[in-house]
This record gives structure tokens, C-alpha cells and sequence, in this order.
């Protein structure tokens, strides 16, 4: 039975949004004995009777209220960079889950660009290890690139799909290290105390469309349960509209839409875990926290070059966990002679299976196939494998958060994303376009072709320690507003070159580990 | 046809697909065309005619019905979380595109598009995805995003139908026994084999 709180009552604390930012701070909060309320735009799934394999279907998993896409390289929403529902875009990640490496976190100091993070990767670190132990993150014995790990995954690999395959084959010709990759989804049954059994993967390939047999671990079947095990109240269907702000300057009361009524719950502290978007567009909606005019800026997005090709083998690249494989070596690349680059930072290289209807519409959008020869490039899908890179995105001033004139459906002003490659980010990309296409062509691929995107939208409320360019210090607190705390990818103030969902999750058990101990131990005596 | 026809229905009557998916995939099978009702019925049979072009189906006793299933999403007023800026919203980007292809028809080949030869009218949709159609309307909405959209949306629609999935040799749909046989060259049983490819 889960724990209620009436919105009569005042709470401790406030939580929105129940992704990667949102769930294992609110299972924190309650561990600690706090009564926390979280709340959920979207629906409280349940999972083996509500999704279907079937990609069009589990379209509801995404945050579909329109955003406005500008600039010279308009970022994709939807399937994309969003997500609703309890689990947030858990739901629908693919489950890789990378440590960031130490220098991820000092950009600037090694390179002179972009922003260092106010906090080192010895603070996360443990944090890494706790929730990659609480997922059952399944990964190889030995991981070959950062620092070594001071406890070994969980659990074993999960079996390398063709694509993965492929892309060591590949790999190996031209003389790059590769390993079976950090995902979390579960290679054996898992148990934990407050969360159940978890199955084994079984395969399906469908992480991005949503696991039904809870193997991967979203949030909705490890930290919510969890939460809702230490006394936490989940309210799904619950959208935020507005926070109010005291006489004393704090939040009071958090005002949202249910059913169509208004409801208000009175609380002593806020966490705001939205997401990159909707965590900026509800301070933008409020005049709140922005004391710097940070909030909405320094919109990031890792550059997500995909090159796919056509072989000779049957692929069927459905099946399996789809980011199988990865190679770091690219952490710190050379130039193709051996030399240095001529760009700051680096990527990651990750094989990719690929549901059909995500493939035919990429080949629609990004290659322009149409009539009889998208049709004919479609019957290879059983054959293709995709290799792709998630590489270090910079901030530019270019790259920005709006509310924009016209409507959504719910009356409140869309968000307007500008978003343009910096020279960074191209020749990165130029770099991995290349470094891909020779992997492809080592393995044994016809038919190569380049698909162009840009990946995991970041920043908009940078995390700092200066109250001038920042938003939130390095423990999630805004600077303006005492209560008021952001847990979620806005803050992070660099893209890092990973994956995002791992140090997410790691960074708000940390926010909710500094805001209980700056309580002292009594977190309603200091509030 | 590379894969043998039927595999997908066949796979929806047994126990190897889950009850979610079965019905989902079921009644996309079943649904019948109705009469548009965003789009007028002349609207419609132009975008049923553009889409013939974009994605094919001769050969298909059974014709899967793209130009049916966007009436019914702008109809749902119904979006998918994002779109570009430069463009208007989704249906006023259709109806549109629409009167550009048509206003370019006219200007290039002096006939309305349905009018026109396959051949004609593939040169002239290859104008409109190379933002190279004449007429005012590509003034006022960027031909080449407009192209983009229906041809995403076309593909969307048509790969997600179980017809068309089993033109392509996918089952991922059976997933019920699990996956075991994953590596390169690995199949199960129940996954059809390419005849003559």
C-alpha cells in the first residue's frame, strides 16, 4: 500500500518529475524518513499489460506537447530527448550506462572551453557505484578505460548482438580496443529489498520503446518502487503549473492541474526534475531562480553521428540489448596520422541494433529515400548494423531556451529550442564520420550512409559557483530561492561525452545526500 | 517478394506474441478507410496520390491506407512533441503543401499533379525535396521540410503496418519465447528466411 499525504498538510518535500533526477532523490528523501510527494505529468504504466512491441503504439511514452525547433541544426523532441510518465524517459532509454571519466568534468582547465564542473569525479564516484550495485548493472569484468573501478558490475555482460559483432570485427582490423558495454538491464535475475525480482533480459531489443517484462532497469520498477517502499506518494497525471513563491522568499505551495481540477500541496522544499526542458520553461513560466539569466541558457546536445551499413550476414537487428558494444579509445582521440586533433574533448563509440520503424524513418528524413529505392534499401533492414558516437557537446550563447508566443494544448506558452553545432562539434563529427565509415568498411559493410543528429538535450540551469553565471550551486540549491532545488540534466554545465542517464541518477543522490546533511541530520528542524 | 508472405498474421495467432501486442497490431490489420475528415476528399485523394509516389504499394492486394492514418492524426489534432520552426503548425503545413504541389503541377507541366504521368510526377516531387518547385506557396513554406515531414510520416506509417513488416522479414513482434539466438547469422525458428537474395 502506498503512503498518502493530504494536500492539507504541508510536506517535507516537493518532488517533480519521477525520471533519472527525480526518483532516486525521492527514494532518498524517504529513506530519511521525509514525507515527499512526487509528481508525474504523465501515466503510471503498467508495463507487461500496457506496452505493446510495437513501436507506433508505445509512442505515449514520449513527451509529445509540441517544442519549437530552431536554429541551423533544430534538435528533434519526441522519441527523442523527452519522455513522461512515471519513469520519465527511463521509459524508453536504451539502458547504456557509461561513467563519465575524470577529465569529463574539467573541460576547461584542459582544454580552455566550455565550463569545469564545480564538483570532481571523486564526489560522484561513489555514487556511480551505488546505483549501478541498485540497478544491477550488467557489464564486464574488467571495464579497460578510466580510473579502475573500485567494485566490479554487478553482473555480467549481456550476449553481444550482431551489430556488436560487427563492430568488434571491425574494430579489431583497425586496431581499436572495444568491450562489451555497461548497460542497465539485467543479464541474470536480480533481486533487491524494498524493489522484487527482476527478470533477465530476454533480448527483445525494445529498450527505446519500452521494456514490458521489467529487465531494464527505468525508473518505474527500481527507484520508485523503492521509494514507495520508505513511505514516498506517487501522484501520476499531475502537471505542474505553477510554484508559489512566500513572503519569506521561499516556495510554499506547488500548484498543478489533475483531471482538469487545480490541486495545491503546501510543502517546505521543492526539487524540480522536469528535465532539461520543462525544468527551464516552469522557472522561465514563473520568473523564478534566475537571478543570473542562466535559466534556459547553454542549451547542449551530444553530437550523435549514427553511420549504418548493409551486410552480408543476417543482422536481424531487433534482438538483443541494442548498445551491445563500446570503445572509449575515442575519449581522447588523435588525428587519422596520429597527431593531435582539432577539437577539444572526445566521444564514445557504441554498436546500435535498430527497431524497423526507427530505421525507415531515419533512412526517410536523413537519407531522403522515397518510391522504389527506400523500398529497396527497407529490405535490407535484416542486414544493416549501425555504429554510433556520443561525443562532448560546448556551450555557446547561440544555443538557447525561449518561451515562445504561440500555445500548447494545455493554454501555456511552447518552448523554442535554438540549437547549432559550434566548429567543436563539427569537427568532431568529422572525425568520428570518418573513424566510422573505415570501422563499416573493415567489417565488411556495402551501402554505408550517415545519419546526422544530435543526441540527449543538456544544460538550460547551470549548476556553478558563482551566483552570477549560475543557477543552482553544486549541491542543486538555487541561488535565489533556499528551497528550491533542481535535480536533473539542466544543471549539468557541460554535456560530459556519455551517456547522461548514469550521472543523473548519481548526481541526485548526491543532491539529496548534501541537502539531508545540511538539515543536520533533522532535515524539518533546519527548513 | 525476398520473404515469404503471411508470417506476421500467421506469428498474431499463436501464444508467441503478447495479448498488448496482438491487439494493437490486429487492428492496424483491420482498419478500413473512412472518409477524411480534416482533409476535404480532394485533399485527401492528392495526398493519397503523392504518397503512391513517396512509398509504392502495387503489388499489395491489400493497400495500406498512409493518407487515412495522417487525416486521422491532424484530425486528433495529435503531434509528435516537436516540430521546426520554420514551419506552421501540422495541419495548416499539410493542407499547404498540398495546394504547392499542385500550384507547381500547373506551373511546370500545365496540369493538376494527378493528371500528370508516374514519370512527371516523381520529377516533380524530387523538385519539391530539392526545394527546386516553382510557385508562390514555397515563398510562404520551405518545400524541402514540408517534403521531409510527409515522407517521415508516410515511412512511419507504412513500416509500422504488419503487412509491410512482413515485407521486410520482421517479427520482432514474437517476442513471448525470448531471444536466444542473436549473434550474426543466428536465427529462430519462427524468423522468416529470405527466399532468393
Amino acid at each position: 500500500m502506498m503512503k498518502t499525504y493530504s494536500t492539507t498538510e504541508t510536506v517535507d518535500a516537493v518532488i517533480i518529475g519521477t525520471g533519472a533526477g527525480g526518483a532516486p532523490l525521492l527514494a532518498r528523501l524517504a529513506k530519511a524518513g521525509l514525507s515527499v510527494v512526487a509528481l508525474e505529468a504523465g501515466t503510471h504504466w503498467n508495463p507487461a499489460r500496457d506496452f505493446a512491441t510495437d513501436e507506433k503504439s508505445q509512442e505515449k511514452l514520449f513527451w509529445n506537447d509540441e517544442r519549437l525547433s530552431a536554429g541551423n541544426d533544430p534538435l528533434p523532441f519526441g522519441s527523442n530527448n523527452s519522455g513522461t510518465g512515471v519513469g520519465g524517459s527511463t521509459l524508453h532509454y536504451t539502458a547504456y550506462t557509461p561513467r563519465a571519466q575524470p577529465d569529463d568534468f574539467q573541460l576547461h582547465t584542459d582544454f580552455g572551453v566550455g565550463v569545469d564542473w564545480p564538483m570532481g569525479f571523486d564526489q560522484i564516484e561513489p555514487y556511480y557505484e551505488e546505483v549501478e550495485q541498485f540497478l544491477g548493472v550488467s557489464g564486464p569484468a574488467v571495464y579497460p578505460w578510466g580510473p579502475a573501478r573500485k567494485r566490479s558490475y554487478t553482473l555480467g555482460p549481456l550476449p553481444i548482438n550482431g551489430a556488436g559483432q560487427l563492430m568488434e570485427r571491425g574494430c579489431k582490423e583497425l586496431g581499436i580496443k572495444t568491450s562489451a558495454a555497461a548497460n542497465a538491464a539485467l543479464s541474470a535475475g536480480y533481486y533487491q529489498e524494498g524493489v522484487g525480482h527482476r527478470p533477465a533480459c530476454a533480448n527483445r531489443g525494445f529498450c527505446q520503446a519500452g521494456c514490458n517484462i521489467g529487465a531494464k532497469a527505468s525508473m518505474d520498477v527500481t527507484y520508485i518502487p523503492l521509494a514507495v517502499h520508505y513511505g514516498a506518494e506517487i501522484r501520476p497525471e499531475c502537471f505542474v503549473t505553477q510554484l508559489v513563491k512566500s513572503a519569506s522568499g521561499k516556495i510554499s505551495e506547488v500548484v498543478y492541474i489533475h483531471n482538469g481540477q487545480e490541486i495545491r500541496q503546501r510543502c517546505r522544499n521543492v526539487f524540480l526534475c522536469a528535465g532539461t526542458i520543462e525544468t527551464a520553461r516552469l522557472l522561465l513560466l514563473n520568473g523564478l531562480a534566475n537571478s543570473s539569466g542562466q535559466v534556459g541558457r547553454n542549451v547542449m546536445a551530444h553530437p550523435g553521428l549514427q553511420i549504418w551499413g548493409e551486410f552480408d550476414e543476417d543482422v536481424r537487428p531487433y534482438k538483443g540489448i541494442p548498445g551491445a558494444l563500446i570503445s572509449e579509445d575515442t575519449h581522447r582521440p588523435k588525428d587519422h596520422n596520429g597527431g593531435l586533433v582539432d577539437f577539444a574533448g572526445g566521444y564514445l563509440l557504441q554498436s546500435i541494433g535498430v527497431m524497423p520503424v526507427t530505421y525507415m524513418t531515419q533512412m526517410a528524413r536523413g537519407r531522403g529515400l522515397w518510391g522504389q529505392a527506400l523500398k529497396r534499401a527497407a529490405l535490407a533492414y535484416n542486414h544493416v548494423a549501425g555504429i554510433n558516437i556520443l561525443g562532448d557537446c560546448l556551450p555557446y550563447d547561440h544555443n538557447y531556451l525561449e518561451l515562445s508566443d504561440e500555445k500548447d494544448i494545455r493554454g501555456l506558452p511552447k518552448p523554442r529550442i535554438y540549437f547549432t553545432n559550434g566548429e567543436n562539434e563539427k569537427r568532431m563529427t568529422a572525425h568520428a564520420d570518418k573513424l566510422m565509415r573505415d570501422i563499416w568498411t573493415a567489417a565488411g559493410a556495402k551501402n554505408i550512409w550517415a545519419f546526422s543528429r544530435n543526441a540527449h538535450v543538456i544544460g538550460t540551469c547551470r549548476m556553478g559557483n558563482n551566483p552570477e553565471t549560475a543557477v543552482v550551486n553544486a549541491n542543486g540549491q538555487s541561488f535565489d530561492i533556499p528551497n528550491l532545488y533542481i535535480s536533473d540534466n539542466s544543471t549539468f554545465p557541460s554535456a560530459l561525452s556519455v551517456n547522461p542517464a548514469l550521472t543523473i541518477m548519481a548526481v541526485a543522490l548526491r543532491t539529496a545526500d548534501r541537502f539531508l546533511r545540511n538539515a543536520g541530520g533533522n532535515p524539518l528542524s533546519a527548513l | 517478394m525476398p520473404y515469404p508472405p503471411n508470417t506476421v498474421r500467421d506469428l498474431l495467432k499463436t501464444d508467441q506474441v503478447t495479448e498488448a501486442t496482438r491487439q494493437e497490431l490486429t487492428e492496424r490489420l483491420n482498419t478500413s478507410s473512412h472518409p477524411p475528415t480534416f482533409f476535404t476528399a480532394q485533399e485527401c485523394d492528392l495526398l493519397q496520390a503523392i504518397c503512391r509516389r513517396l512509398i509504392p504499394q502495387d503489388d499489395h492486394e491489400q493497400l495500406i491506407d498512409i493518407a487515412g492514418n495522417i487525416d486521422k492524426r491532424l484530425t486528433e489534432n495529435k503531434g509528435d512533441g516537436w516540430r521546426y520552426d520554420v514551419m506552421p503548425a501540422d495541419g495548416d503545413a499539410y493542407k499547404l503543401g498540398l495546394k504547392g504541389i499542385d500550384e507547381s503541377a500547373l506551373l511546370r507541366f500545365g496540369q493538376s499533379f494527378q493528371s500528370l504521368s508516374t514519370e512527371q510526377q516523381d520529377v516533380l516531387l524530387g523538385a519539391v525535396q530539392k526545394n527546386e518547385a516553382p510557385g508562390q506557396i514555397w515563398q510562404q513554406l520551405p518545400a524541402d521540410r514540408f517534403f521531409e515531414e510527409l515522407l517521415t510520416e508516410a515511412a512511419e506509417n507504412y513500416y509500422s503496418h504488419p503487412l509491410a513488416q512482413e515485407e521486410i522479414g520482421y517479427v520482432g513482434m514474437a517476442d513471448v519465447p525470448t531471444w536466444q539466438r542473436i549473434g550474426l547469422n543466428q536465427l529462430e525458428d519462427r524468423e522468416p528466411r529470405a527466399e532468393g537474395i
